[in-house]
């Protein structure tokens, strides 16, 4: 972060959230809010550990909870404390913490944020300005709220999964919890648009939040055309239904499982596609010579491109068919992406940042900038207690002595 | 839990009553539907043809004359005008709908507006909008050498990753994008908390900005444990038939059931405590099918050295996969849920308007539709205010519905000034 930036404001500076969040989900929505500069702070203890702290641990034989890089990348900028909730110091703590709190977020399975104690009854005893933002599969309300979900079950059940894939094949879904990170976008909305109303009329609420709820939202045009026009949905691979385009799809290139996408959407596109391709044939095949019939002989137009493409070198081709204005990119791996992606690298989107157990690393960034303020990749995620004495003392009015006594008693 | 009483009362405001946003070009109409259905005036500003979303189906009875069922999805709760961009006359109009207005939604592309002398390089030189927050939402961002490459959602999903993660054991076949236009929605879903942030920056006494939201780093955010593996590991994770792309092949966790409909058996099925163990055994006991599994090596393997045998533990998730493929999906996945199994069923999206707890939640919005009678169910939010009811506000606009209210009735024009607009084909 360079010297001029750093000076700028973060955008919620001031703003402070209790974090009971674990797995993915939550910490997604948490990290958004501290990357903007909120002061989150995450609240854990032996008997609810953000257990991706576990998961892919950067030494599985080292025991230490710190050590996940998986965890890092979601909890960075956050501060840790731990509270033992059975002990009723450490409760009293974290009611202490709530009061100061501006939000708090769980993605507990429904009800267990209630049985721990902090029912939203309670919760605005403590603090009748706190925001409280749940995350759960089906949502606190409903005659399905005692189903849980995780990231792949609620794809299924939303419609999502369903709608990734081949039609002659299997539902190929997501290769990854895609509803934990869309929850947690839309949790972090769902804070700051209960902030806003807050700010304007002094009022505090729950929101409750379902995550297959987040997965039907982009099953909306399906659902309106199963109403609308009567028809079930048919999986279209890679394929455009709508629009109704081709070339639309993947293709195969040289190398090890190296792939590339072509998204032909008019004329002069299909032209350089032909010419870059050396398929200047095609264009005086009649199966080809507009978009419609090009649609109806897609399974020849495909087979077609796809001979001449296994022999191209997939980033070259890309960048060739780019320079005549052909939509078009190769499936980057993880390493394509973070190595050698040159507009990734210009933008800075891979910061890097100091962790005590896991040194210097990168982190994802956040996917905007602004003009006037910063967001921050200071640091990766807190150790587990690590803000315990400075928030306990400099934040809650803690004194040293009793710190003391409350970390010998295990309250914390 | 069926709580009818605790329905959002839909009569209150929203969380965003008093916003007001301008929203223009094709890649950000998720995130003015998002504000819009939350409270705040969003008007659409498109070219008099329409906008992209408008002539993308499907359509009304399948006719592209007809209202497109994609621009429904997305235009909810917003007022649409027409305005070209690129005549003298709509420049300056489009400059005072600036002026009446919080947020601009700039979904156009990197340059456009710039050079037409109306974007942020304008807005920021004007004194009076010194608290204009700007969003700008591109396929790559607003520098960069590959600024101006052309994609669509195809090519985004291929270049951010998430593909690469998406498919089948067989890796001859492709690397899948599901459809959606996922690459609109994260990158829109960003976008509404970088305006939000801004927002609440000036309600702090800071002047307004501009927020540059790259649809390319969006996608390349959410691909979850493809980064970790790669940054801390070294290790490429391999796509595989629906389930987590790994470094190392798993188990199947997702089974064809007895009717034909896939099951979602996280984990391979494996069960993460001791009561649910026991009441999986005895519904497979009810049909026979707990082969050997109440034998006592397997809680020990399961439950207390789940490293010390793996094919051990290969052989329960073949027994509970055999086992659902012989039950109707459905019993498969209400069953496992009352045994608290996060399992699930993979639903058709449209199967999901037919589950009751949906509407005990309120989250379909029914409302018109233009071009079908009587009304149809919109999925609506997936967030409950209590105190602040998102929902469906109007129906979706049609094209230019509301240029006479804005342009006359808020922007001060003479109906025959507009007259005059529309003849030109300036609006």
């Amino acid at each position: 972060m360079t010297t001029m930036t750093s000076e700028l404001p973060l955008p919620l500076d001031g703003v402070r959230v209790t974090d009971f969040s674990w797995i993915v989900a939550g910490p997604q929505a948490t990290r958004i809010l501290a990357d903007l500069g909120a002061d989150v702070v995450k609240v854990e203890n032996e008997s609810y550990l953000d257990s991706m702290r576990i998961g892919l641990r950067q030494d599985p034989k080292n025991p230490s909870l710190n050590r996940s890089g998986f965890h890092s990348n979601l909890s960075r900028n956050k501060r840790g404390i731990t509270a033992n909730l059975f002990h009723p110091k450490g409760r009293e703590a974290v009611e202490r913490l709530l009061a100061e709190s501006d939000v708090v977020i769980e993605n507990y399975s429904a009800g267990a944020f209630g049985r721990m104690g902090f029912s939203w009854e309670r919760l605005q005893e403590i603090n009748p300005s706190l925001i409280y933002v749940s995350v759960s599969g089906f949502g606190h309300v409903g005659r399905d709220a005692s189903y849980t979900t995780w990231g792949p079950s609620a794809q299924a059940i939303s419609g999502a999964t369903a709608m990734s894939g081949l039609a002659d094949q299997p539902p190929a879904g997501w290769g990854f919890s895609y509803l934990d990170h869309s929850a947690g976008y839309y949790a972090a909305i769902a804070a700051l648009m209960a902030l806003h109303h807050r700010a304007r009329t002094g009022e505090a609420q729950h929101v409750d939040m379902s995550q297959i709820e987040c997965g039907m939202v982009v099953s909306a045009v399906p659902m309106l055309d199963y109403q609308v026009n009567g028809r079930r949905y048919v999986r279209v691979g890679n394929r455009s239904r709508y629009p109704s385009t081709a070339p639309h799809n993947t293709y195969p290139c040289a190398g090890d499982d190296r792939w590339i996408a072509i998204a032909v959407d008019d004329e002069d596109q299909w032209i350089s596609l032909c010419e870059v391709l050396g398929l200047d044939g095609l264009l005086e095949d009649s199966r080809f010579a507009d978009m419609a019939s090009r649609k109806a002989n897609e399974d020849a137009l495909d087979t077609a491109i796809g001979a001449v493409t296994c022999e191209r070198e997939p980033f070259e081709l890309m960048i060739e068919l780019q320079a005549r204005g052909v939509p078009a990119g190769v499936c980057q791996r993880t390493d394509d992406k973070q190595e050698r992606d040159p507009q990734l690298a210009e933008r800075g989107f891979y910061p890097t940042a100091p962790h005590e157990e896991l040194g210097e690393h990168r982190y994802e960034g956040l996917p905007m900038q602004f003009s006037g303020a910063r967001s921050r990749m200071d640091r990766g995620a807190p150790l587990l207690g690590e803000h315990n004495h400075a928030v306990l003392t400099e934040l809650l009015g803690y004194s040293d002595e009793e710190f003391a006594s409350m970390l010998a008693e295990l309250a914390i | 839990m069926t709580t009818s009483d605790n329905i959002p009362n839909n009569a209150l405001p929203g969380p965003l009553e008093g916003l007001r946003v301008l929203e223009v070009g094709d890649l950000g109409e998720v995130a003015g539907k998002l504000l819009a259905d939350a409270g705040a005036d969003v008007i659409r500003v498109e070219p008099p043809g329409g906008g992209r979303s408008r002539h993308v189906g499907p359509f009304v009875d399948d006719d592209p004359r007809q209202p497109s069922l994609l621009h429904a999805s997305r235009n909810t709760s917003k007022r649409a005008v027409t305005l070209d961009l690129t005549q003298p006359e709509g420049l300056a109009i489009w400059k005072r709908l600036v002026g009446l207005v919080d947020v601009v939604i700039d979904a156009t592309s990197p340059t456009l507006l710039d050079e037409l002398g109306g974007g942020w390089e304008w807005a920021q030189a004007q004194p009076e909008l010194g608290d204009c927050v700007w969003c700008s939402i591109t396929p790559f961002g607003r520098t960069g050498p590959r600024r101006d490459w052309a994609a669509n959602d195809l090519v985004q999903l291929a270049l951010g990753g998430p593909m690469m993660s998406n498919g089948y054991d067989d890796h001859s076949l492709p690397p899948i994008r599901p459809e959606g236009e996922h690459s609109v929605a994260v990158s829109n879903e960003y976008a509404v908390s970088g305006m939000l942030a801004a927002l609440w920056m000036r309600n702090a006494g800071q002047p307004g900005q501009l927020i540059d939201v790259s649809i390319h780093e969006s996608v390349s955010a959410t691909t979850e444990g493809a980064f970790p593996n790669w940054e801390y590991f070294g290790r490429l994770v391999q796509r595989q038939t629906g389930r987590h792309a790994s470094p190392d092949p798993t188990a199947a966790w997702q089974f064809l059931a007895a009717d034909g409909q896939y099951v979602c058996l996280i984990n391979g099925g494996l069960p993460r405590g001791n009561a649910a163990w026991d009441g999986l055994l005895d519904w497979m006991d009810e049909h026979d099918a707990a082969d050997d599994l109440r034998d006592e090596q397997y809680q020990e393997l399961l439950f207390r050295d789940p490293r010390a045998n793996p094919e051990g533990r290969r052989h329960v998730a073949d027994t509970i996969g055999k086992f659902v493929q012989s039950l109707p999906a459905e019993e498969v996945y209400r069953r496992s849920q009352s045994l608290h199994f996060a399992w699930g069923i993979v639903r058709r999206p449209e199967e999901n308007l037919d589950d009751p707890h949906w509407e005990d939640r309120g989250f379909f919005w029914e409302g018109e539709l233009p071009g079908v009678e009587g009304t149809v169910r919109y999925p609506g939010a997936p967030y409950r205010f209590t105190r602040s009811p998102v929902r469906m506000r109007r129906r979706p606009p049609l094209l230019g519905e509301h240029n006479h209210e804005v342009y006359v009735g808020e922007l001060g024009l003479t109906a025959e000034e507009l007259r005059g607009l529309l003849e030109s084909g300036v609006v």
